[in-house]
């Protein structure tokens, strides 16, 4: 089963997002931290990670740089409230960027193309 | 001996003499003054003399006398005449000074000395060219010409000037007015051809300037230092050319000729006008320099203007940054909320079987929407603070109200709140509300900054005339860059929940002369303190 990983400082947000992707038959692991998501990704591997920027005192475009010289095989999609971000250069760095909406529609979409990019 | 004249004659009445005229009357009365005015000049008096025998020694002595006399009366007579020709012309040359003096710009300046060297009134010269010495000083440039360019032109001027009547200063107006540019355009190509490099020093122009004395040009069509191309331009063999220096400065070149009257030009003619070139030339530099001070006057307020605008537009940008870091801050307060009320309420509608979900789903929408109103709370909190209400307030009651209003909701964080009051505290002048909201901030913003803290201390002091509400926590000792952050807006975006907390309490404590402080415990920990003013200051309401 497809590993998704969700990086968010927001209890509603992780438990939103894990139970709509759950539904859509991705496993889902959440992390409050930096450090809780760097603990679940020594432990297992992802397809995606799904990476909140504004984490409470940590910033996850931090996390992302580091995943992106590390983890080669796992795309990561940022969401933010920020849709400043997109124009930060250490933004470009993800696969994708989705600002946070109550329509999963566009993150379903993306986390979709990304896997389905990954098995080709 | 009978003397035939009235001189000597005392049968001879005065009144009969044909020499005294009407107005010389006075003659009448004084023998004296008649022979030497009348008598010494007039054939009767010659005959008396002749008539005194030649052995009379006084025949001769009266003679010699007579012509010695007559001789130093023309002397005076031509130094009188002299005399006259100078303070007319010193005169002029006041006159000229004085308009000169007057005018700063540089045609107004032209207008004067040109029509000063043509003009009747003034050297009377026929015609007159300026060359001046451009900027980058390689060329003397013909500038401006004046004067008819033919005999009909001459003749028609001349009547016209004659039957104006005008003063030198009242022509050289109505030639600054009217006819300057006229003028320049009449002569442009005589200018352009009069036009000369300074490196061609035998030029009889670059000569007159280097060797800073004026020239007089007599037969110009066989003077092998003319250059003849100069003379077929000006279409006439005497000429003048004055140097213009002004400070040892070479400003131009003054070239003057009577081509249509051929009138000579004297060596007299020629020392009055080099006393007229001093002032002319100084006045023409000045107005060079008042013109290029202008130029630079109006390149100075152009760039101030474009300077000021750049700082209004600079303010204006910082006031947008100021709006858009608050309006990014709530925005991104209010769209995780949102994000999760319309998740939630989505997926509500999607599923509809597990009731537990639903229970959670639904208290998750409430809190969110409590966290919504929050934000507002927040921003109606900063407009407010805007306007502050004081009075004076007793400190720990308003912190004993705002804690026991958090109690609850810090007791579901498991982090108790220890109080200590300072008894003796005397009443504040504060806001009451912006004071209650700060601390409710402060107090929320230790909970949720040290989540394993189990307690937090709130204390009032008073220093002298301060009153201090201190919220103490036992986490980590911030640093200074991280104190200083944590009420910087910017740095609040990245590092509170809720958006602009601490960095508006700031602000509220700022505008309320009161101020924040956030210091490190020496027993461990962080103190964020409140320090208000016992008395109202001198500038409050």
């Amino acid at each position: 089963m497809t590993r998704i990983l969700i990086v968010d400082d927001e209890a509603s947000i992780r438990l939103l997002y894990s139970q709509e992707l759950a539904d859509e038959g991705y496993e889902v692991d959440t992390a409050a931290t930096i450090a809780e998501a760097l603990a679940l990704l020594k432990e297992n591997s992802y397809a995606v990670a799904l990476l909140d920027i504004k984490l409470k005192n940590e910033s996850g475009l931090d996390l992302l740089q580091q995943l992106v010289k590390e983890r080669h095989d796992m795309a990561v999609i940022l969401s933010t409230a920020f849709s400043c971000y997109r124009d930060d250069f250490s933004a470009w760095l993800a696969d994708s960027y989705v600002v946070k909406s109550s329509d999963m529609q566009e993150l379903k979409d993306e986390i979709k193309r990304l896997v389905e990019r990954k098995s080709r | 001996m009978e003397f035939e004249c009235c001189w000597f004659n005392p049968d001879r009445n005065p009144l009969e003499c044909q020499n005294i005229v009407e107005g010389e009357e006075y003659l009448y009365s004084s023998p004296r003054k008649r022979l030497v005015e009348k008598c010494l000049d007039c054939p009767a008096f010659q005959r008396d003399l002749a008539i005194i025998p030649e052995e009379n020694p006084l025949r001769y002595i009266i003679s010699i006398l007579r012509e010695e006399y007559r001789e130093q009366r023309g002397h005076l007579s031509s130094i009188s005449a002299f005399l006259t020709s100078k303070s007319r012309e010193i005169k002029f040359l006041h006159e000229l000074s004085q308009v000169l003096q007057t005018s700063m710009e540089l045609d107004e300046v032209l207008s004067v000395a040109m029509t000063a060297i043509t003009s009747g009134k003034g050297f009377g010269m026929n015609r007159a060219f300026l060359l001046m010495m451009d900027r980058e000083r390689q060329f003397l440039r013909g500038y401006i010409g004046v004067g008819p360019r033919n005999y009909e032109e001459a003749w028609q001027i001349w009547d016209e000037v004659d039957r104006s009547n005008f003063s030198l200063a009242e022509l050289s107006r109505q030639f600054y007015k009217t006819k300057i540019s006229s003028e320049r355009a009449k002569f442009a190509d005589i200018l352009e051809q009069l036009t000369v490099a300074r490196d061609e020093v035998n030029h009889i122009f670059n000569r007159a300037l280097n060797e800073r004395r004026p020239i007089l040009v007599d037969n110009a069509f066989n003077n092998p230092e003319v250059d003849p191309r100069l003379t077929a331009i000006l279409g006439v063999g005497h000429f003048l050319i004055m140097p213009l220096i002004s400070r040892n400065r070479s400003i131009g070149v003054l070239l003057t000729d009577n081509f249509v009257s051929n009138k000579p030009i004297t060596p007299r003619d020629m020392q009055t006008l080099q006393t007229f070139a001093f002032p002319v030339a100084f006045a023409i530099e000045r107005a060079s320099l008042y013109e290029r001070l202008q130029e630079e006057v109006e390149k100075q307020t152009l760039a101030n203007r474009k300077l000021q605008e750049q700082q209004e537009l600079i303010v204006r940008m910082e006031k947008m940054a100021v709006v858009g870091r608050i309006t990014a801050s709530i925005a991104h307060s209010i769209r995780n909320p949102l994000a999760a009320i319309g998740g939630f309420v989505r997926a509500l509608l999607k599923n509809s079987t597990n009731l537990e979900q639903k229970r959670d789903y639904l208290e998750r929408i409430a809190v969110e929407a409590k966290n919504l109103e929050n934000v507002l709370d927040e921003v109606l909190n900063y407009s407010d603070s805007l306007h502050p209400v004081m009075d004076y307030w007793d400190l720990n009651q308003l912190v004993l109200s705002v804690t026991s209003e958090l109690r609850q909701s810090l007791a579901e964080m498991n982090i108790a709140i220890v109080i200590d009051l300072d008894a003796d505290l005397p009443a504040a002048w504060l806001d009451y509300k912006q004071i209650s909201y700060c601390l409710k901030t402060v107090i929320n913003h230790v909970a949720n900054s040290q989540p394993d803290s189990d307690s937090i201390g709130v204390e009032t002091s008073r220093e002298d005339e301060l009153l201090k509400v201190c919220v103490s926590d036992n986490g980590p000792s911030l640093s200074d860059e991280l104190k200083e952050a944590l009420t910087n807006p910017f740095t609040a975006i990245e590092h509170l929940g809720l958006g602009i907390g601490l960095p508006l309490c700031k602000v509220i404590l700022e505008r309320h002369g009161s101020s924040f402080v956030i210091e490190n415990r020496p027993e461990g920990g962080n103190r964020y303190c409140i320090i208000l003013q016992q008395h109202k200051g001198e500038n409050d309401l």
